[in-house]
């Protein structure tokens, strides 16, 4: 752990880091050219996913079919981790810190013993396996041992025969512990050295990143102008209706099946497995429905599973572990909050010479994801756009606070908030539009990234942003609503474009798996990791895909999701659901296809190519000649092979971190999005009435599918840009910890959402081209309103939330009313 | 189950002497209604309640009746059907609006105008309207019946002049010529939430000439407030907008607000002074 | 202590505690899954339940105040025909996501429609909105969750919206 930590204190850290934090997959860095490829056959992944990429007639997907899992879910009859809860059932809940930062001796249990019902009190002295879960960097604890670094760290598991029991037991455990001075602002914690949040480092910074790029004193001295600013931005709570929960049952084999709310469920196998000393293979984890993630159950999810299996496995009975609403915002990690010190130029003919960024992230008392959200950050700072010349440092510290953590978006908000506040003000400095400003500048096919990576392909954002502008009614809204700059009402129009890498960074391995095996019946079940969370690639795209390949009955497809049983498919995050997440499903199918393709041109002793299967029919020279059922029957009785797992790594470049450049992602997601706001001058109160997507994301493969994740990730940016916030008392305490102190979007927030223009730029590896989505239309939204009420009210907000305070001290002095 | 109460007795009483009875032999009893605060309140530890007197079902408490001079609204009351009742959109349009802008339709199908009051929330949405009023409460306790002014019911934060073992019965709001009304609620969003400021304002304006005016706000003070020396400075005064100014301006003095997790100190005085310029502005015909 | 109500049209009777919350009895002494626990102080919504046909959140209601009373739940509407047709509408209209705020969205959304369908009342889109806030969707379905009633009050209510 030392090791570790001296490591990531200097550059180039960031080798030693991988999502999951396993130290071995750190080796497949720098060394993807030589993946072991097996024999190129119609099998071989890659000839699968280019025949189905370059597939001319599509009948299934790109269509808008009913998600599968609507009915149940309205009717009631899904079930989430609760739902498995039975009499009898042991319940456990968290015991936490009530300080935020103290060196712990130790932790007082006999007291909440004594309540009657009470069976157990784990703490980190009962775990027989290893006390640490930290993904990007081993610092975190399962339950806090030496020291608690925030208010509402966990300390201790508490058991007993009914919540009455445990809720009164969890308030009477006290911990011996003697106070240290706390941390929480990132930017004094980044200069002290005497409190240490982590005593094993020299300082409180957890990790840096860097990028140097061409030179950026010769690129401002190009500038004609340029724009410096800092910009804030804040935590953001997740809110997803579910709190975490995990339902652990142990068998007399010592083997472990947990059902939790989590993201990723070979994540969780690993954590129970390393916290109990267990073998993976004797830890089953499954994600039942889940109640919304948003990235937070990504975090937290595999440490609920881990707590709940621990109780578990101690008490020898199945364990109930809830979070009370309470407990979930006092606990999980939470959207960064970033200080963003942001300074570019360009030159008279619109084009960025250079930029110089800052990104401090305080990632609270751990890590956690911390890091890999810093990377995200820094290796986008640029926005889309070609820049020759940069120079970006960015920090993640330490303080004591709640940990930073996964939240859509991941890093990109913030930092396009700041990115596109700038190009904003640059324009209006060149006295350019706006739109015209950024076309100039954004990336096309051929074009470098900030890193230095050629994008040859899968650049769709320029097309995107000229249909917006057309389609928006932009040029002439602009001009209308500038020249109504006056009395108390405001309308403002503004724009914001955004990208998000596809897959994990630089060379840190992502594959995608999943196993498929048709009955006798025809019925079709295919096991993915990938967890159903709302974000609808199980209940939708899925299922598409396969009966697209397969060429059967959509209702004859099940999907198996979020299960240790299906091969690894890595996380259902980063918007890889139905991208990344799914090419195994295409890679299963695609050969199960081909099997049944070579069977049938054996069986008719016709070419291949005169043999079509769609539409749950089998057509020879486009004549019907058995149906779906047949075909399958035929095949079992002829000894054809119809079970498939579909591998899939991705191919990936090296990474100088030195100098930040390098291979950063396989491929980016683009959108472009045109807001309009009403502000009330008078009150602060901003009213966001219409908003207008434009996405460069590949193919879509269920386009009213793809429209909901806009909407819900528009009033998830909606409630982050104006009303949501984290308010911490002194002590580091978040004070708004429920539902009535801490408010998100109702109905009445809803703007008109236009249909969402789509520029189907492939990526190769992608199913049927398809790239992520779900985070996407977050990312620009707090910049987008921004700069809408900048062009409202003539004057710029730099911090947000951009709560109605902050709104009218801005609007005030031409409050006309 | 992650929060049932804490060991509790519940009693249904049929009458309200009975419910009166239970509250003064019971120790460490509680009176729920609507129980939209009070199960809240116990559910976080906020309130220690050792029993639970289920006033929601005694029929003397419930309705909305037109006495011909005044409108009686029985203290357990819901909220939604306060917004339903014609009584009550006829002569009483600023509690209305204050009702309408109050939580969710679910919360309105449980919350009681009583249990509102006696809340007694600085932020409560049916006090401004009420204090606009001048309504009267009609107590019943242990030594019988009496009547508190609502202007003297608010005695401190989260402090009513209840005594012990009194409970609220019926507001009774006297008729009288308005001739505008107006209610503004700022909160953090649009949808249901509680306020940063709300201001409710009730007038009578003959000829030109503010006969008599009403100004009440919540979120502002320890207790829901009525602004006396605003309204004094309009009394009897012509109707322009350098009086409803100064008079707004006036507000900004009387209130008394803090910092909390939804708004500064200094916000709320601020938007003291706008929404009552905006309310007065509206009621007075002003515009 | 014994409490009496009408569950989803059927009588049950209950042995619970007197600080005992009816979503708690619901969920794990009657098996009704479909009422989901949210944030337990009414501010959220999934825990809405139907009593004596009006929505209320069954986090803030003592299992002994429903003594008596009628309590629907989407379990006790699966035979009601304007029910069927707004569930198929939130299908159509992809109006679910992850699914948790679903049942009592459907309901709270039942109720409303059922209301001005029976009193032959065009609803206003404020009037709408004002019924359907207390349910929190952080999915973000709110605008498929409108789409979706409004096709039903077309049906149902055919003629020009009112303002």
């Amino acid at each position: 752990m030392e090791a570790a930590r001296l490591g990531i204190s200097k550059l180039g850290g960031a080798d030693t880091l991988c999502r999951g934090s396993d130290p071995v997959a750190a080796r497949h860095f720098k060394v993807s050219s030589i993946t072991f490829r097996g024999a190129v056959t119609a099998e071989d992944p890659r000839s699968v996913l280019r025949r189905w990429l370059e597939a001319e007639t599509l009948l299934v997907v790109g269509r808008s079919i009913e998600r599968a899992d609507s009915l149940e879910k309205a009717l009631g009859r899904a079930r989430f981790v609760e739902d498995f809860l039975e009499e009898g059932y042991l319940v456990a809940r968290l015991a936490l810190a009530r300080t935020p930062h103290a060196r712990l001796k130790a932790v007082k249990c006999s007291p909440a013993l004594r309540v009657s019902g009470v069976l157990r009190v784990l703490t980190h002295r009962d775990i027989p396996g290893e006390n640490q879960v930290g993904y990007a960097i081993p610092d975190q604890p399962l339950l806090a041992e030496g020291k608690v670094r925030y208010y509402g760290e966990p300390v201790a598991v508490v058991v007993g025969r009914d919540p009455d029991a445990v809720n009164e037991a969890v308030d009477l455990i006290e911990l011996e512990a003697e106070p240290l001075p706390t941390l929480l602002d990132p930017l004094e914690a980044m200069e002290r050295r005497d409190v240490l949040v982590h005593d094993a480092l020299d300082s409180n910074i957890a990790f840096r990143t860097r990028v140097r790029k061409g030179d950026v004193e010769e690129g401002f001295g190009k500038a004609d102008v340029v724009v410096e600013n800092t910009y804030r931005t804040h935590h953001q709570e997740h809110v997803y209706l579910e709190p975490e929960a995990a339902l652990a049952i142990p068998d007399l084999e010592n083997r472990i099946t947990v059902l939790a709310t989590i993201q990723y469920p070979h994540l969780g196998q690993k954590i129970v497995s390393r916290v109990l000393g267990l073998p993976a293979s004797y830890v089953k984890v499954v994600a039942p429905y889940i109640g919304g993630g948003f990235g937070g159950k990504d975090d937290e999810g595999p440490l609920v599973a881990a707590r709940a299996a621990l109780a578990a496995y101690h008490l020898r009975r199945p364990v109930f572990l809830y979070y009370t609403r309470e407990d979930s915002i006092q606990v999980h990690p939470k959207r960064e909050a970033a200080v963003i010190r942001y300074k570019s130029g360009a030159s008279r003919d619109g084009r960025l010479t250079a930029i110089e960024v800052t990104i401090v992230h305080d990632t609270g008392a751990y890590a956690n994801r911390g890091p890999f959200i810093l990377w995200r950050a820094t290796m986008h700072s640029s926005g889309p756009y070609y820049v020759p010349n940069a120079k970006v440092d960015g920090y993640c510290v330490y303080t004591n606070k709640v940990p930073q953590g996964s939240f859509r978006g991941f890093g990109n908000p913030p930092v396009h908030f700041a990115v596109e506040s700038q190009m904003d003000q640059l324009a209006e400095k060149l006295g350019m539009d706006p739109v015209e400003f950024r076309l100039i500048n954004l990336l096309r096919p051929g074009n470098e990234t900030l890193t230095g990576q050629v994008l040859e392909s899968s650049v769709g954002i320029h097309e995107a942003l000229r249909r917006l502008a057309a389609s928006s009614g932009w040029r002439a809204k602009r001009q209308e609503y500038g020249q109504l700059r006056a009395g108390r009402f405001r309308r403002g129009i503004g724009v914001a474009v955004a990208w998000h890498g596809n897959s994990t960074s630089r060379g840190v391995p992502d594959w995608s798996n999943a196993y498929i095996h048709v009955a006798r019946d025809g019925s079709v079940s295919v096991y993915t990791g990938i967890v159903e969370m709302g974000q609808g690639s199980p209940s939708s795209s899925h299922r598409q895909l396969v009966a697209e390949i397969l060429g059967c009955p959509i209702d004859k497809i099940r999907i198996v999701f979020g299960t240790t049983d299906a091969p690894d498919s890595g996380a259902t995050h980063a918007s890889r659901g139905t991208s990344v997440g799914a090419i195994g499903i295409v890679v299963a199918a695609g050969r199960i296809r081909s099997r049944l393709e070579s069977f049938l041109s054996e069986y008719y002793g016709v070419e291949r190519d005169r043999v079509e299967m769609s539409r749950g029919q089998v057509f020879v020279d486009g004549e019907v000649r058995m149906s779906w059922e047949e075909l399958v029957a035929l095949a079992y009785s002829k000894g054809v092979d119809l079970s498939a797992t579909g591998y899939f790594f991705l191919p990936k470049g090296t990474f100088n971190e030195e100098v930040g450049q390098g291979f950063a992602y396989p491929a980016f997601s683009f959108i472009a999005v045109v807001v309009e706001i009403e502000v009330d001058t008078c009150t602060g109160r901003v009213r966001v009435l219409e908003v207008h997507p434009a996405l460069a994301i590949g193919k879509v493969v269920n386009p009213e599918a793809v429209k909901t994740q806009v909407e819900g990730a528009v009033l998830q940016g909606i409630g982050y840009a104006l009303m949501e916030r984290l308010v911490f008392s002194a002590d580091g305490k978040i004070v708004n910890d429920n539902l009535t102190d801490y408010v998100i979007p109702t109905f009445h927030e809803v703007p008109a959402i236009r249909d969402a223009i789509f520029v189907e730029d492939l990526w190769e590896f992608g199913p049927f081209g398809a790239k992520g989505v779900g985070e996407m239309a977050l990312i620009p939204m707090p910049a987008a309103i921004a700069n809408a009420m900048s062009h409202a009210l003539g004057a710029r907000i730099l911090e947000l939330p951009a709560t109605l305070e902050r709104v009218y001290s801005i609007a005030r002095q031409t409050c006309g009313g | 189950m992650y929060y049932r109460l804490p060991k509790i007795e519940y009693f249904r009483p049929k009458t309200l002497e009975e419910a009166v009875g239970l509250l003064e032999k019971v120790e460490g009893s509680k009176v729920i209604a609507g129980g939209t605060d009070i199960l809240v309140d116990a559910k976080t530890s906020r309130v220690r309640v050792k029993a639970l007197v289920d006033i929601g079902s005694i029929a003397e408490l419930r309705g909305i009746e037109d006495l011909g001079g005044a409108i009686r609204i029985g203290a357990a009351t819901k909220l939604q059907e306060l917004l339903e009742s014609s009584a009550v959109s006829e002569n009483l349009p600023l509690l209305r609006a204050a009702v309408e802008s109050m939580a969710s339709w679910q919360i309105r199908n449980m919350a009681t105008v009583g249990g509102n009051l006696c809340n007694a929330s600085p932020a409560a949405d049916t006090a401004p309207p009420l204090l606009a009023y001048d309504a009267e409460l009609v107590v019943v306790g242990p030594g019988g019946s009496r009547t508190v002014p609502i202007t003297k019911f608010f005695t401190g934060y989260r402090a009513t002049a209840l005594g012990r073992a009194e409970i609220l019965k019926e507001i009774i709001v006297r008729k009288a010529e308005w001739t505008g009304w107006n209610y503004i609620k700022l909160g953090r969003r649009d949808g249901f939430t509680l306020s940063i400021v709300a201001v409710a304002v009730l007038a009578r304006v003959r000829n030109g000439t503010v006969e008599d005016v009403r100004i009440a706000l919540n979120s502002v003070a320890p207790t829901p407030v009525r602004a006396y020396g605003a309204e004094e400075m309009l009394r009897g005064r012509e109707v322009s907008r350098g009086a409803l100014e100064r008079a707004a301006r006036e507000v900004m003095d009387e209130v008394s607000p803090i910092d909390d997790v939804r708004s500064t100190a200094w916000f709320r005085r601020e938007m003291s002074y706008r929404l009552t310029l905006d309310a007065l502005t509206k009621a007075l015909g002003a515009e | 202590m014994r409490v009496a109500f009408n569950l989803n049209g059927r009588r049950v009777e209950v042995d619970v505690e007197p600080g005992e919350i009816l979503l708690d009895t619901l969920r794990l002494r009657l098996d009704v899954r479909s009422v989901k626990r949210g944030c337990e102080r009414g501010e959220c919504g999934a825990c809405t339940v139907l009593l004596d046909g009006r929505p209320v959140v069954s986090c803030l209601l003592l299992t002994a105040q429903v003594e008596g009373r009628e309590v629907t739940t989407v379990e006790g509407l699966r035979e009601d025909e304007l029910f069927g047709e707004l569930v198929d509408e939130f299908n159509k209209s992809f109006a679910v996501q992850c699914g948790y705020c679903a049942p009592a969205m459907v309901l709270t959304s039942y109720a409303f429609v059922k209301r001005v369908v029976e009193g032959r009342s065009r609803p206003s889109t404020s009037e709408i909105l004002k019924a359907v806030e207390g349910n929190l969707c952080r999915c973000g379905t709110y605008p498929r969750v409108l789409r979706a009633i409004s096709r039903v009050l077309e049906r149902r209510l055919p003629g020009e919206p009112r303002r």
